[in-house]
């Protein structure tokens, strides 16, 4: 499977692109849809399958803000499939991005991070009042 | 096997290989006994190594299971944690814009949402308490001049400057809000009407000191402020006190302004 997503997001939910050229996954915006399946199912699937197709490096990056609990899992998830193959020698990184005057994302991005042994950078983000 | 054991297997062993026994009819039956002994102690020993293969196996499993519990149980604790933090944060984020939505952006008093929610619950609270409450509407005289004049941004200055006065006047329990444009609404608990007034001329009185700067602080601007006073009175819902106030305030206007005028109730 090589077929890019391209979510635009809405109140709910965060636009999602995916380039499978570039091995890039973009998630940007509020995330607390009503069906955290059928939304990240496909987000997930894109992940696996570009990970176990190719053998480029993967870059994922978010500029997410408010997660609901089970955003958060499937978060924790895509973030352990990264470990998996970053274990198995793939070069694989996250950018997460955040509103430089909205602190506490940074606090919890890091606790993400907690368990990740690959790059996991967390950049405050100059945003125009 | 024992020492014992192997000592009388040994000793049978010797026997057997005696040749002067051979021909004896015990020896038969005693070399089938030990080779059929020989033989279960073999099956013995596949046994318990056989059965030691499966409890050893189970205990891997057990291990095994334990660490996968326990990487559940972290990671759901993490979970729970995230959860938490963003709740937290949503909780934070309503706060913020509950406090925006009942504020005036300009001035930073209450608003006119927020006047009217207050004043619902004080009058309640006052009609209980058989306490008392005056309310008082204050405008700045001639305040579109001073927009015309010297421009909106000397008129917020204004706004700014008379609001940042009235809240350091104000006694602890009173309260200050923007009702609109250049009209305030003071909210005085425990206040009757003869007391009000005292308080408010005091206001006006020094408001006729300030002075604010205009144009680039070449020139400075002085303000005059005309209010109308009003005491709730028991039955009575705030709305109807605070018209009472209001008509109060447009008999003050039509006085001269600079000044107060009471309601009667």
């Amino acid at each position: 499977m090589n077929q890019d997503l391209n979510l635009a997001g809405s109140v709910s939910t965060p636009a999602i692109q995916s380039d499978w050229q570039a091995g890039r996954l973009c998630m940007q915006g509020d995330s607390y849809p009503e069906n955290s399946y059928e939304l990240f199912g496909p987000v997930i699937g894109w992940v696996e399958a570009y990970l176990a197709q190719e053998s480029r490096p993967l870059e994922l990056c978010l500029e997410l803000v408010y997660l609901n609990t089970s955003s958060v899992k499937v978060m924790m998830d895509i973030f352990d499939l990264l470990e998996e193959a970053y274990q198995g020698g793939r070069r694989v990184e996250v950018v997460w991005h955040y509103d430089a005057r909205n602190d506490r994302i940074a606090e919890l991005a890091e606790e993400f991070k907690e368990d990740c042994s690959y790059p996991f950078v967390i950049r405050a983000m100059e945003v125009a009042p | 096997m024992n020492q014992r054991e192997r000592e009388l297997l040994e000793e049978v062993a010797d026997l057997l290989a005696i040749e002067e026994y051979r021909g004896h009819r015990l020896h038969s039956a005693l070399q089938r006994l030990y080779r059929r002994h020989l033989a279960q102690q073999e099956r013995l020993e596949r046994l318990v190594t056989i059965a030691d293969g499966f409890q050893k196996g189970a205990q891997q499993d057990l291990q095994e299971t334990r660490q996968q519990l326990e990487r559940q149980h972290r990671r759901q604790h993490k979970l729970s944690r995230i959860a938490d933090g963003f709740q937290d944060l949503l909780h934070e984020r309503n706060q913020a814009l509950r406090d925006v939505s009942r504020q005036d952006p300009l001035t930073g008093l209450a608003n006119r949402r927020c006047l009217h929610e207050r004043l619902e619950g004080l009058t309640v609270g006052t009609a209980r308490q058989s306490g008392t409450l005056s309310l008082v509407m204050l405008d700045i005289d001639h305040f579109k001049a001073v927009n015309d004049r010297h421009g909106h941004v000397t008129g917020d200055r204004v706004l700014v400057t008379l609001a940042k006065h009235l809240m350091g006047s104000l006694r602890q329990h009173d309260m200050c809000g923007r009702w609109g444009g250049e009209e305030f609404l003071l909210v005085l608990p425990e206040t009757p009407l003869d007391k009000a007034h005292l308080l408010v001329q005091r206001l006006t009185d020094q408001l006729r000191g300030l002075r604010i700067p205009a144009d680039g602080d070449t020139l400075s601007v002085f303000i005059t402020a005309s209010a109308g006073i009003a005491e709730w009175q028991p039955g009575e819902g705030y709305q109807a006190t605070i018209e009472r106030a209001d008509r109060a305030l447009l008999a003050a206007k039509r006085q001269g302004r600079d000044r107060c005028c009471l309601a009667e109730a």
